[in-house]
């Protein structure tokens, strides 16, 4: 047992090594493609619990409480999500349908169950916040890859983990909230580690960081991660439980009848 | 008087409700096999509201406030714990609210129903519950379903706008379509205005009128061929989704005198066929949609009944988009055309309220989202210019906490005729404060 533990462990860093020094990533471009890979689209499809604590400057709490299911039509490209609601008392039993397409607005449905009303809604501002948090939808769902110009600075440890840092500047600023980001990519599974936002000033005014890391299914997953926003003193903590990969969601569930109707087998 | 045939006075049997959800409940307990119910969870809200009116003629019933009450609302979802064959589950919600404008405190079921699926294919819903479909904001072509405008135009939350059905709902989803068909065979109207919070346009008196109101609404016998089918063909090509509608019923205000210069009103027999579309917009961005529905009087097919509301093309085109900084612009433009308008003009009698053969209305909805999207600012305004009138709608709420929510709103009509749907409401015009607990 210990001797397959050991070869396993021999191989994962082997792999690793490898996918560093065949061919030197050291171009910000193909790192970024693959960190998007990495986070926005690992397997095919997934199912999990989303949990959010929104935290103001005076320690006020706000929580929020939600499934997701992902759906990937193309890696890189189109995906589906749905999302629905938990928590708080005041959106519990809304969904919400995205259609994420690139290079176009995403589609974006939701369901109000108290009026029956399936809503669809214009995306096209993506730095809108997502669900009151300080995240944004664009943080959520990301960005296609050719928004940026992304170039490589230099390899930095964060913690014990080595990471690639990436500078990507917007290349239509007025329609991000920031001029440019830094990413620090974990060298091992291309993961975010941390990224620094900043604004069209060159100041630094929000810090995404990640806080876990665990390997589900054979697939690097980040479940605990925090965003703070550095000009209003507020922070919010997301927590991403209960994961499955590959569970075999089709295209069905993406639809107005799981608005109306959350689909049970993959809520409860 | 032949459009009396099969309709006469009846009162509303409160029992109904409860009744629905005893059958509703029996359904889920047989189809769930008696299992174990485990997911059960009650949420609601806990609120207090009050509505003074401003200024007023003081002809209604209640002239000081239009509420001043605390209301409770509690609703479940039982869904068993295993997984059973036709996935049953049951829905309920319920209002308890106390007013001080009314004697006694009241229970209404909002909803009660089951949904199973006993095909893979097919939802099912059965009992109370609220229908809504459509593309328009606060404007109804092809929604048919009951609606309460005074609820509305008193101040209370945008829910209560929709009144319940005691219906049965069919949803078939095929490969890229949907077919909806739902049959109600309870006939329930748009809450009436009675005089009782909000004056209005008597036409059995010819002027605007509060407790002194004297038409006498009749509604639809209880009957099997008076059930009310409504139904949706919705289809998406890529990002637009289309529809066609179809619905056979009785309209849901009263637009059918029962004689000339009578007091009694009825609800004429109605059919609607319709179609929409919704998407993006491209280049602009944001939603665009159009709707147009076809209203077949069938009591009056000619126009030339004067006592019954004539066929007309409704037509509906509106835009909404965001903003940066979490605002929220939209526009809408209906136009109300009726047939046969010179048959109507022909047999219009002197002293009937004069309408236009066009008539329009344009929205503007105005949203903006402030400290951290728990401060809400908007504001929606319908103006008419063919009537004249307007309603306008400001309101602000501010979401304290998770647990916590306050709102400020007031609602202002404005027009220039008594008649006009909202000229009749000029001396109406009110505040609310709502302060609603959420568990």
């Amino acid at each position: 047992m210990k001797l397959k533990r050991i070869l396993a462990a021999l191989a994962a860093v082997l792999i690793v090594e490898g996918g560093v020094s065949a061919g030197p990533p050291m171009d910000g471009h193909a790192i970024a493609e693959r960190m998007i890979l990495a986070y926005y689209y690992p397997r095919d499809d997934a199912k999990m619990a989303v949990t959010m604590r929104i935290v103001n400057r005076q320690g006020q709490e706000r929580k929020r409480r939600l499934v997701m299911l992902r759906r990937d039509l193309k890696d890189g490209g189109e995906q589906s999500y749905y999302l629905h609601f938990l928590a708080p008392p005041d959106v519990q039993g809304m969904s919400f349908l995205v259609f994420k397409h690139v290079g176009r607005d995403d589609d974006r449905w939701l369901y109000m169950p108290a009026l029956d009303l399936v809503k669809r809604i214009s995306a096209a501002d993506r730095r809108t916040s997502f669900a009151g948090s300080d995240f944004s939808y664009e943080d959520i769902s990301g960005r296609d890859i050719d928004e940026d110009d992304h170039a490589f600075l230099r390899e930095e440890a964060i913690g014990d983990r080595a990471a690639f840092v990436v500078k990507s500047a917007a290349k239509r600023p007025g329609e991000s909230e920031f001029a440019y980001r830094l990413f620090w990519m974990d060298t091992a599974t291309f993961l975010p580690l941390k990224v620094e936002h900043y604004s069209p000033q060159g100041k630094l005014y929000k810090i995404y960081e990640t806080r876990e890391i665990r390997t589900i299914g054979g697939t690097p997953t980040i479940t605990k991660a925090m965003m703070t926003d550095l000009d209003n003193g507020r922070f919010t903590e997301i927590a991403v439980g209960d994961v499955s990969y590959d569970v075999g969601l089709s295209a069905n569930v993406f639809q107005e009848r799981s608005l109306r109707r959350p689909p049970a087998s993959w809520i409860r | 008087m032949f459009f009396r045939n099969g309709v006469s006075a009846v009162r509303r049997r409160p029992g109904f409700a409860d009744g629905a959800f005893l059958v509703a409940a029996c359904i889920a307990a047989f189809s769930a096999g008696a299992a174990r119910v485990d997911a059960r969870e009650i949420h609601g809200f806990a609120e207090a509201a009050f509505g003074p009116k401003i200024g007023g003629e003081g002809k209604t019933r209640h002239a000081g406030f239009n509420f001043l009450e605390s209301r409770l609302q509690l609703k479940t979802l039982w869904r068993p714990a295993r997984e059973n064959k036709w996935r049953a589950e049951l829905f309920s919600k319920s209002d308890l609210a106390g007013d001080r404008n009314a004697s006694s405190v009241q229970m209404r079921i909002r909803e009660a129903h089951v949904l199973f699926s006993p095909a893979e294919w097919l939802d099912v819903k059965i009992g109370r519950q609220i229908l809504t479909w459509g593309t328009g904001d606060l404007l109804f072509v092809n929604d048919l379903f009951p609606k309460d405008f005074v609820s509305f135009f008193i101040g209370r939350d945008d829910e209560y706008l929709k009144a319940p059905s005691d219906a049965a709902r069919f949803s078939a989803f095929g490969p890229g379509a949907s077919l909806d068909v739902v049959f109600v065979p309870f006939f329930a109207p748009d809450a009436p205005l009675r005089g009782e919070r909000l004056s209005f346009f008597d036409p059995t008196l010819g002027r605007i009128a509060g407790s002194d109101a004297r038409r006498v609404l009749i509604e639809p016998a209880a009957r099997l061929d008076h059930t009310e089918a409504a139904a949706r063909l919705a289809r998406s090509y890529g990002s637009a989704e289309c529809a066609l509608y179809a619905f056979r019923g009785f309209f849901k205000q009263p637009r059918g005198f029962v004689s000339s210069g009578g007091r009694e009103l009825f609800y004429p027999r109605l059919a609607v066929w319709g179609a929409s579309i919704r998407g993006p917009v491209a280049r602009l961005g944001g939603i665009g949609w159009f709707e147009a529905g076809w209203y077949d009087s069938i009591d009056d097919r000619r126009g030339t009944d004067r006592l019954v509301e004539n066929s007309a093309m409704k037509y509906l085109a509106g835009y909404e988009r965001d903003f940066p900084n979490d605002a929220r612009v939209g526009i809408q433009y209906y136009v109300e055309r009726m047939r046969n308008f010179g048959a109507f003009q022909r047999s219009a009698a002197p002293g009937n309220p004069p309408r236009a053969e066009r008539r329009r209305v344009l929205t503007l909805r105005l949203t903006r989202l402030f400290r951290f999207q728990t401060v809400e600012a908007s504001l929606f305004a319908f103006y008419s210019p063919t009537d004249r009138d307007a309603h306008l709608r400001p309101c602000l709420s501010w979401k304290m906490s998770d647990e916590w929510t306050l709102v400020v709103g007031a609602d202002v009509f404005t027009g220039r005729r008594a008649h006009t749907e909202f000229g009749q409401l000029d001396g109406n015009d009110n505040l609310y404060f709502r302060m609603r607990y959420s568990f």
